[in-house]
């Protein structure tokens, strides 16, 4: 393998990195490649798309809260910016920000203007947001941004995370949803990601569609209101998910789990191994002789 | 350099266990020095094979395999054929074929299906050493229905000592499976002839979840031997003792630890409503305290 083919390798293997443990994963794949210098450039495209597919939350610069980075997060062009594609931005705080994908740090806070005609309805939204996110995640962080150029249209990002090394596991739920208000639609996904690595290695990995019409009481000229309304559709589906969740479970135990292996042979006992042997030989005896043989 | 070892050893301990053979294949081509380290210490899904000389089909890992050819426990053929492949001394072989024959037996009485293999090979100081695989998969013969794997790797090292033996048993178990629940509620597709639309309108879902991963546990044990067939009841014992705690142990980590973690992340109960309660008990206390 050439310098480049060895970087593509350790770049698939940064995007598969389990939830919390990219830094392990940088790590044991430095001292593989062992070649710093074409790695720390090599492998910037594998983060970068590594922490906006995998919502990874950032400290908003002299504000007390997160925000999700994100391709809906990425900055819109200010005048005088010298755009360099990795400036994101908060509309919560209506702060732009430069990100590093390897450090994770937010820095070079400047204040942006959010677009207005849609910005109110967005406002009531993160509001209803920031209520279910504290009523339903231990640990959450909500992101709503409004579609460049389509006033109709809000992309909705929760994530959160549990890591717990000392124990050996790690968890992350992000669920995305497009809210379009002219269509009369709400679309998103769940993803769940859990990490059992205690002398093994399990992982849980989820995918779940979800697409419906909006009822007509949500209308964005009654912004608080629809706003609380449509974080009611989301909590009622995500709450309805984790029973399907529980549904799954149950199935795989009761059907997978029992079909592969049972706890216990049908006798309900352990093997008797001395007669597992003993009736290989009475078997053998009996071919020989084309008889009984004696008995065990 | 143990160091890299290590490093390629952790990495296989982070990414996601569906895509081991692939990810074991890239680091072969990265340090392809360290493919035999590597190789021989992460476990991959067993392979089924079937043998040319009696049809029966058999298991192939990396302790049966000779450069590109896998040896079958039934006929102890290489296949593609090998001239001067690696096989056990006469008398180990005969072991081989009854422990076999014994492990054939305990799959049909666990497993219900599936192939079982038995590989045992001579040690340098006098003892031997053996794998005992078992493989079973489940495949959905309609798209709703669950799929899954079980993949049992047991390596054990013998050692006699007098009228005692001491084995050494490392087992892995790697099991995988597959659901496509469907998901209940109101609005989902047969309820789209409803009049007027009312909050609950139509609606689509669906989704994929995934179990995947192997865990491996180390036990050291003394029996009594009387005979060479006393290995095979001794090795069938502690095999059948460990597989009955592992698949205890695989239950609670892929029904309970995953799921618990997945409701700490998120819960159904309303958590702002749970603090509230606790808020009001506090103050309660405090007034009866008064």
């Amino acid at each position: 393998m050439d310098t480049e083919e060895r970087i593509q390798a350790a770049s698939r293997f940064l995007l598969q990195s389990p939830p919390g443990e990219i830094n392990d994963v940088l790590n044991d794949v430095r001292n593989i490649v062992s070649d710093d210098d074409s790695l720390q450039t090599g492998i910037l495209p594998a983060l970068r798309e590594y922490n906006l597919s995998q919502f990874m939350t950032a400290d908003v610069p002299g504000h007390q809260h997160q925000t999700i980075i994100s391709e809906a997060a990425r900055s819109p062009p200010q005048e005088g910016d010298e755009h360099d594609g990795d400036r994101f931005w908060d509309p919560r705080s209506r702060t732009s920000f430069r990100f590093d994908h390897i450090t994770l740090e937010a820095s070079d806070p400047i204040p942006v203007d959010p677009p207005s005609e849609s910005e109110s309805f967005r406002v009531a939204l993160e509001n209803a947001s920031l209520t279910y996110i504290s009523g339903h995640y231990h640990t959450g962080v909500s992101s709503i941004f409004s579609s460049p150029g389509n006033p109709d249209e809000f992309i909705i990002q929760i994530v959160a995370n549990k890591y717990n090394p000392s124990n050996f596991w790690s968890g992350r739920w992000r669920s995305e949803y497009t809210l379009n208000v002219g269509d009369r639609k709400l679309a998103g996904k769940i993803l769940v990601n859990v990490h059992y690595y205690e002398q093994g290695n399990v992982q849980l990995s989820t995918t779940h569609d979800i697409s419906l019409v909006l009822p007509p009481t949500i209308n964005p000229t009654s912004a608080a209101s629809s706003a609380s309304k449509v974080f009611a559709l989301i909590e009622d589906e995500e709450s309805k998910y984790q029973n399907t969740l529980n549904d799954a479970y149950q199935e795989m135990s009761e059907k997978t789990f029992k079909g592969l292996r049972r706890a216990l042979p049908m006798t309900r006992s352990k093997l008797d191994w001395d007669k597992v042997l003993g009736y290989k030989l009475g078997a053998e005896l009996t071919a020989n002789k084309g008889a009984f043989g004696t008995a065990s | 350099m143990g160091d890299l070892v290590d490093s390629m050893l952790d990495l296989m301990r982070r990414l996601p266990p569906k895509n081991v053979e692939e990810n074991v294949a890239a680091l072969v081509g990265m340090c392809p020095d360290y493919a035999d380290d590597l190789l021989g210490s992460v476990d991959q899904p067993l392979k089924v094979l079937t043998d040319r000389a009696t049809g029966k089909e058999y298991l192939a890992c990396d302790y049966n395999r000779d450069g590109e050819s896998y040896r079958s426990p039934w006929s102890n053929e290489y296949d593609p054929p090998l001239d001067d492949g690696t096989v056990p001394s006469s008398k180990l072989r005969k072991l081989e074929i009854t422990a076999n024959e014994a492990f054939d037996t305990y799959r049909e009485m666990y497993y219900e299906g599936g192939v079982s293999s038995v590989f045992l090979w001579d040690l340098d100081d006098g003892g031997f050493a053996g794998v005992v695989l078992l493989k079973k998969s489940l495949n959905p013969t309609s798209p709703g229905e669950p799929s899954g794997s079980w993949d049992s790797i047991h390596v054990f090292e013998a050692a006699e000592r007098g009228r005692q033996a001491h084995y050494k048993l490392t087992s892995t178990v790697m099991l995988h499976m597959t659901d496509r629940p469907t998901v209940d509620g109101a609005g989902s597709g047969s309820t789209s002839i409803s009049k007027e639309k009312t909050e609950k309108s139509e609606a689509k879902r669906g989704g994929e979840v995934s179990l995947s991963g192997s865990m491996t546990r180390q036990i050291e044990q003394d029996w009594p031997i009387q005979d060479q067939n006393s290995h095979i009841t001794n090795t069938g014992r502690m095999i059948e003792e460990m597989e009955i705690k592992m698949r205890n142990l695989l239950q609670e980590v892929y029904f309970g630890k995953t799921r618990d973690v997945v409701f700490d992340l998120r819960s159904v109960d309303d958590l702002e409503k749970a603090r509230r309660q606790r808020e009001l008990q506090k103050e309660l206390v405090g007034f009866i305290k008064r």
